[in-house]
């Protein structure tokens, strides 16, 4: 199958509103097969796990790379020149930036709008925004730039603004829009990084300022906090969030997504901790035991597999660093399965990079 | 229920209790830690404070050292029931197989019997009687050492009984003591408190083990504001959050992470010592499941011998496997099974680009070796029981790459011939290397080992000298003065 086929496929494919097991498995093996044929370094990998287009008989089956694999290798269908757009994680761990490579965002973008809209705009067409990211042109290889950029062009009002510049964090500007919100009554919508969202609620808090936006405002934070603000519990962020902006619980939601993916996975609000993500039909997950690479029994604590249909050009199913466990409408996750919780004096990768790092 | 710590003169009753649950396999088992007010951390700072003053102190070293050593006799002794309860629970606590806690309780204490700790005092005094009274100097005067009235230990880790090491040297030099319990083998130090209560109860009230939960910053101030000097273990972030804490005035010993690798020179690879080589490294790494800061890493393995570093990464392979069969692994937590499983992905990747690479052992065996030809240096692994096996022409040559991690480095397990030994280790010790010792030998050292290159009674001590000066000029004032 051609790319362009492929990507015509998979348009029709979120189109459809709905794929059952066997829906699903059809367009995950087309899928896969483009993967395998088009991409060297993911057959090598494929073909060493024993798996290949005879063995892969359902999307269980189809290998899954760990991400940080996508630090070492090139894991690209068309050649990386062609590709004029390549998100890049933020290296926060090792240093290298794992690439995600995109020949053209057609299905990246349908993915997030028809999601976005069912699990974020609540029949909304448009709301005024305020973003707390720096812009797309700001951060050209960043996938969340994008996203939220897309978000404000194609569900905010034109008045919807960043608050986050070269200059740092536009705190007179929020306090401005989010006033202008409570005395209009319109409902408004925040949208950013979880970090940002801290350091708005610390200087919001400096100057004892808090809000109570007008109903139908809603929140959206994304990425945890990843050592660029205090580590806050859940809890307490939501708590906090709430308290500040005057915007119920319930419609605080957390967006989990990653460079490695095309999709993105949400909550219905965090009245309870952790919250239930969901995604929608064209993707999705499993809990494994690392080391076997087998499910574990349901309710168990495992890392999480995605696999993403709309990331046909890397490989749509990753295995991340991520631990959690799955429960009736979806997932929680319960932090990284990366060792943090090493009990010894031995010191372990993480630290040993970091030091690394700093000399 | 067992209830850990130690806290002379509090009632049980008064206090808050907190339980730790610890699960291995079907068998539970609550520990109940103490969780003090800060009136009643006030209170105990201040008795453990006086009882070492009026007590301790009263103590030669010789008297302090046999009761530890009377201590150590009822641990090592297996029909006693302290110890009976040590290979019972410790197990269940840590995780680790029991024959390997057995064992590994055995050759540890052995290296705190009254011999032994005479060596502990050897090390660092010249003379150990300046820790019991005034004693001529070379330089003219006297000096007397003393330790710390307050001592505070923050343990870390679920090595059982590591704890000991800093507690006895706390007591060697007459420290008041008061420890923090690990949450991850809370019970090891506080047994080994009220056993001393049973041979000298005073003594035991110069000692309180405690607990509080890690980052508690109001317990943590309450406790580091009142000691004199404080011993810390743990990682460099941890470590940094106490010292903020610590007043400057008090003297702070912070011990680290770190990270240790072995050493085969091509002479010790004939085919008649390369297996016994490889079951001593496998033997370092299986121990403890690469918890301690003395664990191996990495082994660098000198070409040009009878067997090749590659065959030296199967036979390596092999001795973990017999190890696995007689020291099972503990069960791994998530977090634990996804940094393995990190660590050989990224091993598994790397292949692609170098196919001399290898990785020996399946994804859900209980050990995995790499092996990889290239210049690749020391690099951490994925822990419990995962190694990399590094090729070198010369073991010197693997010395320069180190250097950027002097601050991390601890123990090299080495074989090599005498003279390469000390080559070696002149060029290990300038980059950083504080201890080298025999493959097979690296989760157990010696008794009075400078732990990290530092002196672990001296460093406790500060030095009351009294001056030629003042001796002369006492002269003066004597009742017999002409």
């Amino acid at each position: 199958m051609t790319e362009a086929r492929l990507v015509e496929e998979l348009l029709a494919f979120i189109a459809a509103g709905e794929a059952d097991e066997e829906a699903f498995n059809r367009m995950a093996l087309a899928v896969f097969a483009h993967q395998f044929e088009t991409n060297a370094p993911y057959r090598r990998f494929a073909t060493q796990r024993a798996r290949t287009l005879r063995t892969v008989k359902s999307w269980r089956d189809v290998p899954a790379v760990p991400i940080s694999a996508f630090k070492d290798l090139t894991l690209s269908g068309r050649p990386p020149e062609e590709c004029p757009h390549v998100f890049m994680t933020s290296g926060t761990t090792k240093g290298v930036r794992g690439k995600s490579h995109h020949p053209t965002l057609a299905v990246y973008d349908r993915s997030m709008t028809v999601n976005f809209r069912r699990r974020f705009m609540a029949g909304y067409d448009r709301l005024r925004m305020g973003i707390l990211f720096p812009t797309e042109q700001a951060m050209p290889n960043s996938s969340l730039a994008h996203y939220l950029a897309l978000a404000k062009s194609e569900f905010g009002t034109a008045e919807s603004r960043y608050f986050v510049s070269d200059a740092g964090l536009d705190v007179d500007g929020a306090i401005e829009a989010l006033s202008r919100a409570e005395a209009t009554g319109e409902p408004y919508a925040l949208l950013g990084a979880s970090f940002s969202v801290v350091h708005l609620m610390d200087a919001l808090a400096e100057r004892g300022r808090s809000f109570a936006l007008p109903a139908g405002s809603r929140i959206l934070d994304t990425g945890g906090f990843k050592g660029q603000s205090r580590e806050m519990a859940a809890e307490e962020f939501y708590g906090r969030l709430s308290a500040t902006f005057g915007v119920p619980r319930r419609l605080c939601i957390n967006m989990y997504g990653m460079t490695e993916l095309s999709t993105q996975f949400y909550d219905d609000g965090n009245e309870v901790c952790p919250s239930v993500k969901s995604g929608p039909h064209w993707i999705r997950s499993r809990v494994i035991n690392p080391l076997t690479g087998q499910e574990v029994p349901r309710g168990s604590v495992g890392v999480l597999v995605h696999h993403d249909l709309a990331h046909f050009n890397c490989a749509s199913a990753i295995l991340t660093e991520d631990a959690g466990v799955e429960v009736d409408g979806g997932f929680q996750l319960l932090g990284r399965a990366d060792g943090a919780d090493a009990k010894g004096c031995s010191m372990a990768v993480e630290d040993f990079l970091k030091a690394a790092r700093a000399t | 229920m067992e209830r850990a710590g130690h806290l002379p003169g509090l009632s049980a009753d008064a206090v808050d209790w907190r339980t730790l649950t610890f699960r291995r396999g079907a068998e539970t088992l609550d520990v109940a830690v103490p969780v003090l007010s800060e009136a009643q951390i006030a209170e105990l700072a201040t008795r453990v404070r006086t009882n070492a003053r009026t007590y301790l102190r009263s103590r030669t070293v010789a008297e302090i050292a046999a009761t530890i050593d009377r201590a150590v006799a009822r641990l090592l002794d297996r029909d006693d029931p302290w110890r009976r309860k040590a290979e019972r629970l410790l197990p269940l606590v840590t995780g680790y197989d029991a024959e390997m806690v057995r064992l590994g309780l055995t050759g540890y204490l052995k290296t705190f019997r009254g011999p032994e700790l005479r060596k502990f005092v050897a090390e660092d005094f010249a003379n150990p009687a300046v820790l019991d009274d005034f004693q001529p100097m070379p330089k003219g005067g006297f000096a007397r050492a003393f330790g710390p009235e307050l001592l505070l230990h923050v343990w870390a880790g679920n090595v059982p009984g590591l704890p000991l090491w800093s507690l006895i040297s706390g007591l060697l030099v007459k420290a008041g003591t008061v420890g923090k319990l690990p949450s991850a083998e809370p019970l090891f130090a506080g047994w080994f408190a009220q056993i001393l209560a049973e041979i000298d109860p005073e003594l035991a009230d110069c000692i309180a083990i405690v607990w509080w939960k890690g980052g508690d910053a109001a317990a943590e101030r309450a406790w580091l504001t009142r000691a004199d000097t404080v011993v810390a273990y743990g990682g460099n972030d941890a470590l940094e959050a106490i010292r903020a804490r610590v007043p400057i005035t008090t003297r702070f010993l912070p011990y680290g992470h770190k990270i240790s690798f072995g050493m085969v020179a091509r002479s010790a690879l004939d085919a008649g010592k390369a297996g016994a080589v490889a079951r001593q490294a496998a033997y370092d790494v299986a121990r403890y499941d690469q918890q301690g800061c003395y664990s191996p890493q990495t082994v660098f393995v000198e070409r040009g011998g009878r067997v090749s570093p590659r065959e030296f990464a199967g036979y390596l392979a092999h001795e973990l496997d017999a190890l696995g069969s007689k020291f099972p692994r503990r069960p791994l937590s998530m977090g634990e099974a996804g940094s393995v499983a990190s660590w050989r992905n990224a091993e598994e990747t790397k292949g692609f680009a170098d196919p001399t690479r290898a990785l020996l052992g399946d994804p859900a065996g209980s050990w995995a070796v790499a092996y990889t030809d290239a210049a690749d240096g020391l690099s951490p692994c994925g822990l419990n029981r995962t190694v990399t096996v590094v090729a070198v022409d010369r073991l010197a040559e693997a010395v320069p790459g180190l250097a950027p991690h002097r601050a991390f480095l601890q123990t090299v397990g080495i074989a090599a011939p005498p003279e390469e030994l000390f080559a070696l280790a002149g060029a290990l010790g300038a980059v950083g290397v504080t201890r080298l010792c025999a493959l097979g030998r690296m989760t157990a050292p010696e008794a009075g080992w400078h732990h990290d290159g530092r002196f672990n009674l001296l460093d406790l001590v500060t030095m009351t000298e009294i001056e030629g000066s003042a001796e002369r000029a006492a002269d003066i004032f004597a009742p017999y003065t002409d």
